[in-house]
This record gives C-alpha cells, structure tokens and sequence, in this order.
C-alpha cells in the first residue's frame, strides 16, 4: 500500500478545463520529444536492418545529414500535427493529462494542428524558446504557437477520480496533505 | 470377615466355586451373537449428541493444545513443493487480480505526476508574475477557456 498524501483538492477536483501551466506544458513536450526521438531511432535501425537483409549493404542516415535533417523534421512533423489533429494530444500530453482546444474551449481542427506544430518549430528556434513564456505571463496561458494556431492547453484528467481514488484508499483520509494555497 | 466360623466356610466354598463357574460361563458366552442382537441404530438414536457436546469444555481442549508444536511437525516445504501454482492462478482470477492491481499502481502513479504538476503549475505562475509585480493581476486571470468553465470562473470579482 502506498503512502501517498491526499492532494488538496485545489490541485485535483475541478481543474479539468483550465488553463494548463508551464510545468505540465513543459514536462509533456519534453516526454513527447523522447518519444518521437525513441521512435524514429527505432524505426531508423529497423529500415537499416531490413535495407542490409535485401541488399547486402549498409546505409545510416547519418552520413546524409541533410537526408536526416529533412527526415527527422517531416517525422516530428506528422508526430504532433497527426495526434493533434486525431486526438488533440500527444503522447506526452496524454501523460500529463493535457488537451489542445480552441482559444474558446472546443475542439481543436486539423488546419489548427497543421499551424501549432509549425508554431511550435518557429516558437522553439525562431524565438529560442522565448514564445514560451506566454504560458506564465499571459492572461490566457498561451503560448507563441498557440497564438498562431488560435488554440489554448487545458488539463484533461479526470481529477476528480483521481481524487476518489485517493481518498478510497485505506490510508487516504488519513494521510490527506495540508490544503495549499493555490490560484483557485 | 464374619465371626461365625461356618459362615466363614460357606463363604470361602462360594467364593472358590464362583472362581472356577464364572469363566466358565464368560467363555461360554459368545459376545458377538449378542452384540448381533443388539440394534446399535437404535442407541445412536437415542444419544443425545448436543447434550454431549454443551457438556463438554471446548476451550480446556484448545487450551491443551500446544499449536507450536503442531505446526513444527508439518513439513510447509514439502506442501508448497506439491502445489501447482500455475494450475491454481489458471483456475482462479488471481491473474486478472494481478493484471488489476498492475493497473491500479501505473493509474495512482499517474495521478501523483499530474497533480504534482499543477502544483508546480500553480507556483510558477505565482511567483513568475509576482517577479515582475503582477501579482493582484494574475488573481482576475480566468481559470480556462468559456467553453469549459462557468460563467463565475471567467469573471472573477
């Protein structure tokens, strides 16, 4: 049996819907590039392995940079555009328990995908990153590409489960955390 | 002994004569003729059994019981070496119970990720704004998007 403490309920019950933060923003962009990077070297040695099984000679992306290059950026291209578009969260966000919506709340279109992942690309190595800080300085949470795709991140969990669950536990009530002093 | 010598003989006489006819009639007896006869059922019946039991005292029993000794007796190892443990997790739902509690685990660790995460959220924005002296601004900041919270959460006092 875990020994967990209760989150207060601030940090559980009734987030679903708000804007996400930073941390959560971060964590799960940071997990979604493990991902696709985790992905693409499999699916990379899994072409050089069956390429050397047909024709009897090794090829690596590696000696072709700019093959890579334009490779790997198409691959991390389709990687958010596509869980975008299908889903309107990634691996990563999905983990976090994070959703793209509109700047209104409904669901994400494709064309909106297609935009926030070239946002994300121009927000990373356009701005160096500095289109992030939206997210903690901007009335609505959002950040460069979110402004160009007209998209906002909210939280998705079901944190009021989450919160069931802890509380359903032997040791839950019991072991429940100090309330914290959050926005809400 | 009687103080009247010929009762004292007469008594001897029976004595010796019952010492040498009571075998004689014991071994004449056949007591598995008799036993034949007898109706056990109708014995049984008539026993009552939980008048027995209340009679006796249970606890006293267990109280003698030395459970220690017992259980130093049985051979654990050799019972567990009997048991086939993969027939018995086929045969139950021990390995759907597993299959849960796995489940249960990477949910409740997941619960603890997201919600440590919207703690961190919260303080970053707190202290982020507080840095450059927006503090009381960020408190009128909607919580979300008005598609997905209440009209009150958007226009906060």
């Amino acid at each position: 049996m875990t020994t967990v403490p209760v989150p207060s309920p601030a940090l559980t019950v009734g987030r679903q819907g708000n804007y996400a933060g930073a941390v959560s923003r971060l964590t799960a962009f940071a997990a979604d590039v493990g991902a696709s990077w985790g992905i693409y070297t499999l699916g990379v040695l899994l072409l050089n392995t069956a390429l050397k099984l047909i024709t009897g000679h090794s090829y690596t992306l590696t000696n072709h940079q700019l093959a890579a290059f334009i490779v790997l950026t198409l691959w991390e291209f389709l990687y958010f555009t596509y869980q975008w578009a299908v889903s309107g969260k990634t691996l990563g966000m999905a983990i976090l328990g994070l959703q793209v919506v509109t700047k209104e709340g409904g669901p994400i279109s494709g064309r909106q995908a297609v935009f926030r992942t070239v946002g994300l690309g121009v927000t990373l190595f356009l701005t160096i990153g500095i289109g992030f800080l939206g997210i903690v300085y901007q009335r609505d949470r959002r950040a460069l590409n979110d402004f160009i795709a007209g998209t906002s991140v909210v939280y998705d969990w079901d944190a009021r489960a989450a919160r069931l669950r802890w509380i359903a536990r032997k040791d839950g009530p019991a072991g429940a955390g100090v309330p914290r002093r959050g926005l809400r | 002994m009687s103080p009247n010598p010929i009762g004292n003989k007469v008594e001897q006489l029976a004595q010796s004569l019952a010492e040498h006819i009571v075998p004689l009639i014991v071994d004449a007896i056949n007591i598995d003729a008799i036993l034949d006869k007898v109706d056990i059922e109708k014995i049984i019946e008539r026993v009552d059994i939980d008048q027995i039991v209340e009679r006796v005292d249970i606890q006293k029993i267990i109280d003698r019981v030395d459970v220690q000794q017992i259980i130093e007796r049985v051979d654990i190892n050799a019972i567990v070496d009997k048991i086939d443990i993969d027939a018995l997790v086929e045969q139950t739902e021990l390995g759907s119970i597993i299959a849960r509690s796995t489940t249960g685990i990477l949910t409740e660790v997941l619960d603890v990720i997201r919600a440590q995460g919207v703690g961190l959220d919260d303080f970053i924005l707190r202290w982020g704004n507080r840095l450059i002296g927006r503090r009381r601004k960020v408190a009128d900041w909607p919580v979300g998007p008005p598609l997905l919270v209440a009209p009150e959460a958007i226009a906060r006092p």
